[in-house]
Parts: structure tokens; sequence; C-alpha cells
């Protein structure tokens, strides 16, 4: 959709602009914005599939992502808890002090407190998978990697913009999987499940779906209740859907936007200069320092995340009405 | 849905589940459930040492004070065998002393009979010698042979009359 964005944009022949941005036309900040955001196009997946059951299944730059984050996670925290559980005397050293913190730390103040001390152990590995998904996913997607690697082919290795490179066939498209809400939503509808398993182990299935409203109530209560409690179960991993997918991708435009600045103001006065001024002085310290608030966000979000689900399981698993 | 920030994408929402459950299955075979195991036995550990801790301080407090009493009881069992064996060994020495005295008493006294008798004996003798002596000159001066009469009754007179003068 970037190119046709590139399409509907005012051409523009300044030669100070066309040094810094496409070669042929004007710089659109809002669809660089976009592409950086959203999903490389559907129309043109890394890898094409064929469709099974009418769904396109194809490999797009966040399914690459995705296998990216999860491959590291796996290898990286599957390799250090190896060698830590191999120890003859096991004493915690380098990256597993951290590793068990994270894992002490959402046991003990996460799942602990809303799910109790019986289903602690059940729990836990799914939320911790969350919790470092999540921000492992947020982290990778606030380092410009991509950006790094056109670079690299751009200037080293000398590849146009349209150029048919390795590196090209992976540059378009946003590096952040967790802002996009496909993305969030098949998180969110893990917590869905997750919630109802959790209540029908607790209490067995038919018990579960009772005990989503009080009982003992007048019956025209109830006639209000029970459409309200089962608009409340789609609402819960709506909103953790919403939250983080927009956490993440405001974060990211607040940042774009700011440093578009400098190829706007280059184009307004035809002048690289200004441009450069303007980036120095102003885009170049707000990035930084919306960016050093990004790191807080990516954490707070993934944690967010993994409290809410920890909190919704605890209350189908404890049910106080 | 013509927002791209909001395009539907139905592939991306399944890899995404596919992944994360394939994730959640391998980090729970591989890394968290042993972790938890670990961090849970570790506390167990943790806590038993702690404990095993508390319980030898106390068995060493029972220990010192033990120790403390038999040393205070060696001593004094000390002290006494040291005043006992000085008792012992006055007695027997006093013992010592009086049978040393006895006996030397009793050596004196002995020999003190011995030389009583043997006196006795000396005197015995020497008064016999003097009456042989005294027989001899007398009836050497006389020359006149008495009857066995007369000899009898000479002899009891000058027994007589050494008895008498005989120094007592």
């Amino acid at each position: 959709m970037s190119a046709q964005h590139q399409e509907e944009a005012t051409p523009h022949v300044g030669e100070h602009a066309a040094d810094v941005e496409h070669a042929s036309e004007g710089f659109d900040a809002g669809a660089t914005i976009i592409e950086h955001v959203t999903n490389s196009s559907l129309e043109h997946p890394l890898v094409h599939l064929e469709p099974i059951a009418g769904i396109d299944l194809s490999v797009t730059k966040h399914v690459m992502m995705m296998w990216l984050v999860a491959g590291l996670l796996f290898v990286v925290i599957t390799m250090v808890t190896r060698a830590y559980l191999n120890q003859d005397r096991r004493v915690p050293s380098g990256f597993m002090n951290g590793l068990e913190w994270l894992v002490q730390s959402i046991r003990d103040s996460v799942v602990l407190p809303n799910v109790g001390a019986k289903y602690v152990n059940t729990w836990t590995p799914l939320l911790l998978t969350m919790f470092v998904f999540i921000l492992a996913a947020n982290i990778v997607g606030l380092i410009p990697m991509f950006e790094a690697l056109g670079l690299v082919d751009r200037f080293v290795l000398g590849n146009g913009h349209d150029a048919e490179s390795l590196i090209n066939g992976v540059l378009h498209g946003g590096t952040t999987v967790t802002a996009n809400y496909n993305v969030t939503a098949a998180l969110a509808t893990i917590t869905f499940f997750a919630i109802i398993i959790a209540g029908t182990m607790a209490h067995g299935f038919v018990k579960h779906w009772k005990n989503l409203v009080p009982s003992g109530l007048a019956k025209p209560i109830y006639v209000l209740l029970i459409p309200i409690e089962i608009m409340g179960m789609f609402v819960k991993p709506f909103a953790l859907t919403m939250r983080l997918a927009a956490n993440m991708t405001g974060g990211h435009i607040a940042i774009l936007s700011i440093l578009s600045l400098v190829f706007l103001f280059t184009e307004m006065f035809e002048s690289a200069a200004v441009g450069m001024g303007v980036g120095v002085a102003m885009s170049l310290p707000l990035a930084v320092g919306i960016s050093a608030l990004e790191i807080i966000v990516v954490m707070v979000q993934a944690y967010v995340f993994t409290l809410l689900t920890s909190v919704f399981i605890g209350m189908a698993i404890n049910v106080h009405h | 849905m013509d927002n791209p920030l909001v395009q539907p994408d139905p592939g991306l929402f399944i890899w995404t589940i596919l992944t994360f459950l394939i994730l959640l299955g391998l980090l729970a075979k591989f890394a968290w459930n042993p972790l938890l195991r670990a961090l849970e036995e570790r506390q167990e550990t943790i806590r038993k040492s702690l404990d095993d801790a508390e319980k030898i301080k106390q068995e060493l407090v029972r220990v010192q004070q033990e120790s403390a009493q038999i040393v205070a009881e060696a001593r004094a069992e000390a002290q006494t065998i040291v005043s006992r064996s000085r008792a012992e060994a006055e007695t027997v020495r006093e013992d010592l002393k009086r049978k040393a005295k006895e006996e030397a008493a009793g050596l004196v006294k002995n020999a003190e009979r011995q030389i009583q008798q043997e006196t006795a004996r000396a005197v015995q003798e020497i008064r016999r010698e003097v009456v042989d002596l005294s027989l001899a000159v007398a009836s050497k001066l006389i020359k006149k042979n008495l009857s066995q009469e007369d000899n009898d009754r000479l002899i009891q007179d000058s027994l007589d009359q050494i008895e008498t003068a005989r120094p007592s």
C-alpha cells in the first residue's frame, strides 16, 4: 500500500529533496511512516504460499520477525537454562541471574497473587512465555536494524531503491510485530482461551460458565447481567489487543513524525541545511527522548499484558461473587 | 478497512497463534518447568540449610556447656584426688614414724634386758670364781682338814658374808 500512497503524493522536483528521499518524487511523511509501522505488502509477501481454506498463509515481514523473535528467545533461554541446570553446583551467574529474577518475579508477584498457590505452576509457563515474547518483540521493534541494513545495501553494496536485492526484499514494512493488531489479537485470543481453560480446570466446564454471573439474584437482574458478562468476556481480550498494538504503534509514529520534520523542512525551504539544522536542533533530541520513553513503554506494556492475563485467569479460578 | 493500520490479516493471526503455542511448548519443556523446579529445590535447600545451621548452633551451645561442665567436674575431681592422696601420704608417714619409733624402743628394751642378763651371769660366774678361790686360799691357810660338815658350814658362811657384802 505504500506504493499506492506514494503515487498519490504530489510530485515534487526539488533538487535537494531528491537527494534526501526518493529519486523522482516528493517526500510523503504519512506514507513513509505508515510503511515503517505496518506489515509488508500482503500482495508481495516474502515467501508466497498457496491459501489454505481461503486463508493466505504467506510469510510476510511480520511473520518473519515473529519467527526471528521466537527463535532467538528459544535459543538464548534454553541455552542459558541448560548451562545452568547441567552444573554440579547450581550457582546462577551472568545472564542466568536475570532469567532467574524474571522467572521468580513473574511467578511470585504476577501469577501467585492472582492465580493462587494451587495453579501457580500450571500458568506460570504461559505467562512467562507471553512476557518474554511480547517484550522481545517490542524491543526488537525499537532497534532500527533493517534501516541500518538498508543503509548498507544502498551505500555500501550500491543497490538502488527498487533493486531486486536480498536485503531490499526484507526492507519494506515495520519490524514491531506487536504493533500489528492481528498479532496482538492472536495473543489476546490465547488469553481468551486460557481464561476458559483455567475456569474449566478449577470448576468444571458447566460450572465455569455459571460462574460468569453471581448466583442467587432476582431474575430481572440476570436479563441485564448475562449480556453484560458475555460482552465482558470479549471486551477483556479486545482491550488487550488494542492497548498493546496502539501503544507500540503510537511511539513509533511519534518518533518517525519528528524525524520526518527534517525532510519536510528540507523540502519546504529547498535546502538540506535547513533540514539538518531542524534535525540537530529539534528532531534528534526529541526522538532520542521519545525512544528512551519507548524503552519504558515497551517493558510496561509487556508487563501489563502479562499481568492482566494473569488477573483474568485468576478471576476465572478464584470466583468472587 | 482501507486504513493500513487496521488491515485484517488472518494468515498473520494464525501464524502468531501457532508460533506462540510452539514457543510456549518448547520453552515450558526446556526452560520454564525445569527452572521452576530448580527454583523450588533451591528454596527448599536454603530453608533446610538455615534450619540445619540453627540446629548446629544450638548443638554447639549445648556441647560447649557440656564440655565446660566436664572440665569443671574434672578439675574438682583432681582437687579431691590431690587432697586425698596428700592426706593418705600424711597418714602413711605418721604410721611409718610411729612404727619406727616402736621398733627402736623394742630394740633398746631388748638390748637392756640382754645386758642385764649378761651382767647377772657374769656376776654369778665371778661369785663362783671368788668362792673357789677363797676355798683354795682358806684350805691352804688353815692347813687343816676340816670335816665335811665344817666345810659346808664354812662355805655357807662365806657365801652369806659375800651376800651381805655384795653391793646392791
